[in-house]
C-alpha cells in the first residue's frame, strides 16, 4: 500500500520542530505530541469515518451476509455458504454482463475524457460567452436520462435519424445501432459520453485554474508552442485532476445502469445488459437477493482491483506539487 | 459512538437473521371502541386517481369512525421495489395492492393473510377465484380490465374494408390490416406488442398451453406456440411500424391510433378515455381468435399482510375498498377501473356511455379469459425471457422454431 | 498567450457543440408547451399549440411548493455537511501522515465502489432498526460523508503547494488554522465543483427516498414527478413540464458557483 502516499514529502509536522527532519525524529516524538496529533487526526477524520461507516461499510457487510443466502426478500433465508458465487461465475447472463459493461467503460473512458478535456481548455480561454457556454455544456448532466435517451434513441434511429443520416452523406451505410445487438452498446457509449462531457470539463477547469499563469509566460518566453505547452505544461498539471476523473470513471463506469435501463433496458436480447441491471433484475424482480449480493461483491473485488492497480501506477505519472 | 465496529456489525447481522425469521406476526382482534389507524399502500391511484381514492378512503372512515386509513401512494414500476424492500424488513402496510402475478410468491411466503368471512357473493366469481389458494381467499379484487381491438372506422371505410366483429379470425385481421396500410402515407393498419403479455393469449387464441397440466414444464414449445409467435412478430414491417419506426416508444402506439394513423389497435381498455374525439369515429369489439376466442384479463388486488396488528380493521378496509357501493360509484363515475362487482346494475351507467358505442364488447371478451401463466418466483424471469425470444423473432435474427426453443429450455431450467 | 483571443473557428465551433448539448433540453421544454403532445419518434421542436397548462396542472396536482422546498433543504443539507466532513478528511489525507493511512483511504475510495441498488435492502432494515423511516434525517444521514468528496477535495489539497503550509507552521499555526486560513482557500474551485455535485445527487436522488419518505407531503421532488406516470399512460407534457423545473435550480447554481470560481482565484494571488 505504500505507492498509495504521495509522492512529496513535505507534510508539515505536528510541531515546527520536527517539520525538517522527519524519519527517525519522528519517532522520539513524546507521547504527548504523538498523541494530541492522533487526536487531531480523529477529530478531522470522524465526521466522514462514521458515517461512511454506519451507513455504507455495515450494510455492504450485511450484503455479503445475504449472499450467504438464498432469500427472495419475502421469505426465510436458506444458507447456501459460497454456492450463490459458484452459480453466477459459471452464468454466461453474468459473464455477459461483466464483458458488456468492460465494453462500455474501454469505449466511454477515452471518449469523455478527450472531449471533457478539449472542451474545458476551449471554455477556459477567452472565448466569447465563456460564462453562457460553461452553463450550456453542462446542461446535459442536470438533464435526466429519461429525456436523454429519448432523443438518442431518435438520434440513432437507424432508419429515421440524424446521425445515419449524415453517415449517409458522405457514403456509409449506418448500423442499426440500438435496434441491433451488435451496436446497442456503442449507442450507449456516445450517449453516455456526450452526457458526462459536462461532468469532466467541470473537473478539468477547476484544475485548470490552479495553474499559474506564469509557468506559460515562461514557457512562451522560451519559444514553446501552443502544443508543446499543452504536453509539457497544461497536462502534466493537471494530472491530478485526470486522475481523479479516471479513477471515479472507472468505479462509476462498473456501476453503469441509469443509460441502460432508459435506453434500451439491457436489450435487443441482453446485449446491453450490465451487471448492475443484473443485480436491480435479481433483488426486485427475480426475488434472488443472496444472487445478487454475491454478485455486487465480485463487482465490488473486480473495482477496487483496478483501483489499487491505478493507484500503484500513479506514481509514474501523476504529478503534486 | 463508543460502540465497536464489530459490534455494530453483528447488530446489522442480527438484524438481518431476526427479519428473515419472518415470525412475529401477532394478531388481535380490536375491540369494537379502540382507535387504530391501519396502512393502506398502493398504486392503483397513482397518475390521476388520488383523488377518487381519497373519496372513498373518507367514506370508509365515516362508516368505521375508529379506523383511520393511512395511505401511501407509488408510481406502478417502483412499486414492487418498494414493498419487496419492505416485505423484507417486516415493515408493510397492513393492507397494500397485489397483482395476480405476484399472489402464488407472496402466498407461499406467507407474506399476507388468509381472508375469512368475506361476503364472496359481492364480486365476479372468476375474479374472486384467482385470489384463492388451498381454498382459502388470500387478496380481494378491486378492479378488473381486459384487452379488446380498437379500430379507426375513417380509415376501414377508406380502404373499402368492413369493420371487424366478434365472429373475427386472425386471417380477416390480416387482409384488413393489409389493406388500411398505407406506408407512403405514414398509416398502419395493426398494432400489437410482441410481448409475453400477446403472446400467452395468443396461444390460447390458436390452441396452444404454455405450461403442461403439471406446471413442471412448458408447453409453448408447439406448433401451436410457433404459430402464435409468427402471427405476432410477422406484423412488424409489413401491417406494424417496426421498433426502429417508433414501437416501443411509450404511447407510441396510442398516438398513432390518436393521430388517426392506425387502422387496429390491440390495447386495454384503460387507454379508451384519452382517446374521446381523436380519431373522430372509432369503436371496440373483442379480439379475434385463430381456432378459438381468447381475451386478456388483467385484475388488481388488495391483500392483508400477515404481520398487521390490526387485521380485522385491516381486512374491513379491503372488503370496503374493494366491494362497497361507494368505491363502484366512484369508480364508475372518474371512468376509473372498472369494479370487480357481481352487480351488473352499477356497471349500466357505464355501458350507457356513449363512447365507444360497443361498450358491450369489454364484457363480451370475458367469456374467454386467458390467465396468464404463472410460476413463482421466476415469473419476471420467465417474461424476460419470453419477451427477448420474440424480439429476436420479430427483428428476424431467428427463426420462432429456434427462439422458442431456447426460451423453452431456459424456463423448464428455472421450474425445475 | 491566454490572454490573446481565440480564433473564430473555435469560437464557431465551441458554439456548435453547446447547440447539440441544449437540444435535449429545448425539446423538453417545446414538449411542456405542447398540450396533449405524445412522445413522437420525431422530437419537434416547434410547438402546435403552445400554452403553459401543463405547469399551471403541475401546480395543481402536487403540493408543489412544499415538495420544491422538501427536497431543497434535504440538498442543502446534504452540501453543507459533505462540503465540511470532506473538507476535513481530504486535509488528513493530503497533510497529515500516519501509520495507515493509505489503508484508510483506500476503505474510504471502496464505499463508492458497491452498487446503492445492493445496500438498498440492508440500510433500510438498519434504518428500522434506527426508528428513521418516513424521517427526513433516514434519508439524509446516509448522505451527509460522500468518498467522492474527500477523493476530489484531496486531489485538489494534494496541487497546493506546500510552501505555504510550512511558512504557517514556523510561525506556530496549528492544523485547525493552517487547514482553515491556508488550504481552504486555496482549494475553493474544488469546493465550488464539490458544491454542485454534493447539491446535483441529493436533487436528483430517487431510489433511496422512494423507498424510505412514506407521508406523501414529505415527498422530494423526482418521487413525485415519477408519480405523475401512470400504469398505462402518460401525460408527457406534464411531465416534461417536471422535468424542466427540476433542472432549473441546478443550473442556476452551476452557473453561480462557476463565477465563484474565477473570482476565488483571482483572490488567491496564485495568478
Amino acid at each position: 500500500m505504500t505507492a498509495l502516499q504521495d509522492s512529496r514529502s513535505g507534510s508539515p509536522g505536528p510541531t515546527a520542530t520536527t517539520k525538517r527532519h522527519r524519519g527517525p525524529e519522528v519517532r522520539r516524538k513524546t507521547t504527548g505530541t504523538r498523541l494530541k496529533y492522533g487526536l487531531t487526526v480523529a477529530v478531522f477524520l470522524i465526521p466522514s469515518a462514521l458515517p461512511l461507516l454506519f451507513f455504507t461499510i455495515i450494510p455492504m457487510f450485511s450484503a455479503f451476509w445475504i449472499s450467504l443466502n438464498q432469500w427472495n426478500l419475502v421469505g426465510p433465508m436458506k444458507w447456501v455458504g459460497l454456492g450463490n458465487y459458484g452459480k453466477l461465475i459459471g452464468d454466461p447472463g453474468t459473464q455477459g454482463a461483466f464483458l458488456h459493461t468492460i465494453y462500455y467503460i474501454v469505449g466511454y473512458l477515452p471518449l469523455v475524457y478527450i472531449g471533457g478535456l478539449a472542451i474545458a481548455l476551449a471554455l477556459n480561454s477567452r472565448i466569447r460567452g465563456r460564462s453562457m457556454m460553461r452553463g450550456l455544456y453542462f446542461l446535459p448532466v442536470v438533464t435526466s436520462w429519461i429525456v436523454v435517451a429519448l432523443v438518442w434513441r431518435w438520434l440513432l434511429n437507424p432508419s429515421t435519424g440524424i446521425v445515419n443520416w449524415l453517415l449517409g452523406l458522405i457514403g456509409v451505410t449506418g448500423p442499426g445501432w440500438w435496434t441491433d445487438p451488435a451496436w446497442s452498446m456503442p449507442s450507449i457509449i456516445v450517449a453516455s459520453a456526450w452526457k458526462d462531457l459536462g461532468f469532466v470539463m467541470v473537473i478539468l477547469l477547476a484544475g485548470l485554474q490552479a495553474i499559474p499563469e506564469d509557468l506559460y509566460e515562461a514557457a512562451t518566453v522560451d519559444g514553446a508552442g501552443r502544443w508543446r505547452r499543452l504536453f509539457s505544461i497544461t497536462l502534466p498539471m493537471l494530472s491530478p485532476s485526470t486522475f481523479f476523473v479516471i479513477v471515479l470513471s472507472l468505479i462509476n463506469g462498473f456501476q453503469v445502469f441509469d443509460q441502460v435501463y432508459a435506453m434500451t433496458g439491457g436489450g435487443p436480447n441482453n446485449s446491453s445488459q450490465v451487471v448492475v441491471q443484473q443485480i436491480y433484475d435479481l433483488t426486485f424482480r427475480y426475488g434472488r437477493a443472496g444472487e445478487a449480493s454475491a454478485l455486487s461483491w465480485l463487482l465490488f473485488l473486480f473495482i477496487l482491483v483496478i483501483t489499487l492497480i491505478q493507484v500503484r501506477g500513479q506514481k509514474k505519472w501523476v504529478h503534486y506539487a | 459512538m463508543n460502540k465497536k465496529p464489530l459490534a455494530s456489525l453483528g447488530l446489522a447481522l442480527t438484524a438481518i437473521l431476526a427479519m428473515s425469521g419472518c415470525g412475529s406476526a401477532a394478531s388481535s382482534n380490536v375491540s369494537s371502541t379502540e382507535k387504530v389507524t391501519i396502512k393502506y399502500s398502493n398504486f392503483i391511484s397513482n397518475g390521476g386517481n388520488e383523488k377518487n381514492l381519497d373519496t372513498i378512503v373518507q367514506a370508509f372512515e365515516k362508516a368505521n369512525p375508529n379506523i383511520t386509513v393511512q395511505v401511501t401512494t407509488l408510481p406502478y414500476k417502483d412499486y414492487t421495489t418498494a414493498l419487496q424492500t419492505d416485505l423484507a424488513a417486516g415493515t408493510q402496510a397492513d393492507t397494500f395492492d397485489i397483482e395476480y402475478a405476484n399472489l402464488r410468491s407472496y402466498v407461499a411466503n406467507g407474506a399476507v393473510a388468509p381472508l375469512e368471512g368475506v361476503d364472496g357473493s359481492k364480486y365476479k366469481q372468476s375474479l374472486l377465484q384467482s385470489y384463492q389458494s388451498d381454498g382459502k381467499q388470500y387478496a380481494l379484487p378491486s378492479s378488473f380490465s381486459d384487452v379488446i381491438l380498437y379500430y379507426n372506422k375513417a380509415l376501414f371505410d377508406a380502404a373499402k374494408v368492413a369493420y371487424p366483429t366478434a365472429s373475427w379470425t386472425w386471417a380477416d385481421e390480416t387482409a384488413a390490416a393489409k389493406k388500411i396500410t398505407d406506408s407512403a402515407a405514414g398509416v398502419y393498419g395493426d398494432f400489437q406488442n410482441v410481448s409475453f403479455y400477446e403472446f400467452y393469449k395468443a396461444l390460447a387464441q390458436t390452441g396452444g398451453k404454455f405450461l403442461n397440466d403439471d406446471g413442471k414444464s412448458v408447453a409453448f414449445n408447439s406448433p401451436q406456440g410457433i404459430k402464435a409467435a409468427e402471427w405476432l412478430a410477422g406484423k412488424s414491417g409489413t401491417t406494424m411500424p417496426t421498433p426502429a419506426q417508433g414501437a416501443g416508444t411509450p404511447d407510441f402506439d396510442t398516438k398513432l391510433f390518436k393521430d388517426g394513423k392506425l387502422g387496429m389497435l390491440h390495447s386495454g381498455i384503460w387507454v379508451a378515455s384519452s382517446f374521446a374525439d381523436s380519431p373522430k369515429s372509432w369503436d371496440i369489439a373483442v379480439e379475434p381468435g385463430d381456432t378459438q376466442k381468447a381475451s386478456a384479463e388483467f385484475s388488481n388486488a388488495i391483500g392483508v399482510s400477515a404481520n398487521s396488528k390490526n387485521k380485522a380493521a385491516a381486512q374491513k378496509w379491503a372488503e370496503y375498498m374493494t366491494s362497497s357501493d361507494v368505491m363502484a360509484q366512484t369508480r364508475i363515475s372518474a371512468g376509473w377501473e372498472l369494479p370487480a362487482t357481481s352487480d351488473d346494475s352499477v356497471l349500466k351507467p357505464y355501458l350507457a356511455k356513449d363512447k365507444p358505442a360497443n361498450r358491450k364488447a369489454i364484457f363480451d371478451a370475458l367469456d374467454n379469459v386467458a390467465l396468464p401463466p404463472v410460476i413463482g418466483d421466476n415469473q419476471q424471469k420467465m417474461v424476460d425471457i419470453i419477451n427477448n425470444a420474440l424480439g429476436e423473432v420479430e427483428a428476424k435474427r431467428s427463426s420462432a422454431a429456434d427462439a422458442l426453443k431456447g426460451a423453452a429450455d431456459q424456463i423448464n431450467a428455472l421450474l425445475k | 498567450m491566454r490572454k490573446q483571443r481565440p480564433s473564430i473557428t473555435l469560437n464557431i465551433l465551441v458554439l456548435v457543440g453547446a447547440l447539440m448539448m441544449v437540444f435535449p433540453f429545448l425539446w423538453a421544454f417545446v414538449t411542456s408547451i405542447s398540450p396533449g403532445a405524445g412522445l413522437s419518434a420525431t422530437p419537434q421542436l416547434i410547438p402546435e399549440n403552445p400554452s403553459l397548462s401543463a405547469y399551471a396542472e403541475l401546480l395543481q396536482r402536487l403540493p408543489f411548493a412544499q415538495i420544491v422546498l422538501n427536497s431543497l433543504i434535504l440538498a442543502i443539507l446534504t452540501t453543507v455537511f459533505q462540503l465540511i466532513t470532506s473538507s476535513l478528511a481530504a486535509y488528513v489525507f493530503s497533510r497529515m501522515p500516519f501509520k495507515g493511512r493509505n489503508a484508510v483511504f483506500a476503505v474510504y475510495l471502496a464505499t463508492m465502489m458497491i452498487p446503492m441498488q445492493v445496500l438498498v435492502v440492508p440500510l433500510f432494515v438498519e434504518m428500522k432498526s434506527l426508528g428513521l423511516i418516513d424521517t427526513y434525517l433516514g434519508v439524509l444521514l446516509p448522505g451527509i460523508a460522500s468518498a467522492f468528496g474527500v477523493f476530489l477535495l484531496r486531489q485538489a489539497m494534494n496541487s497546493v503547494p506546500q510552501d505555504l503550509d510550512q511558512a504557517a507552521t514556523l510561525d506556530g499555526a496549528g492544523h485547525f488554522r493552517i487547514f482553515g486560513l491556508i488550504v481552504l482557500p486555496l482549494v475553493r474551485p474544488a469546493l465550488a465543483t464539490l458544491t454542485v455535485f454534493a447539491f446535483l445527487n441529493s436533487w436528483n436522488s430517487f431510489l433511496w427516498p422512494l423507498i424510505i419518505l412514506r407521508t406523501p407531503a414529505m415527498k422530494t421532488l423526482p418521487v413525485a414527478l415519477a408519480g405523475l406516470q401512470g400504469q398505462y399512460t402518460t401525460q408527457w407534457d406534464i411531465v416534461m413540464a417536471g422535468s424542466v423545473v427540476s433542472v432549473l435550480p441546478m443550473l442556476a447554481l452551476y452557473i453561480f458557483t462557476q463565477k465563484y470560481i474565477i473570482q476565488g482565484v483571482a483572490g488567491t494571488g496564485l495568478k
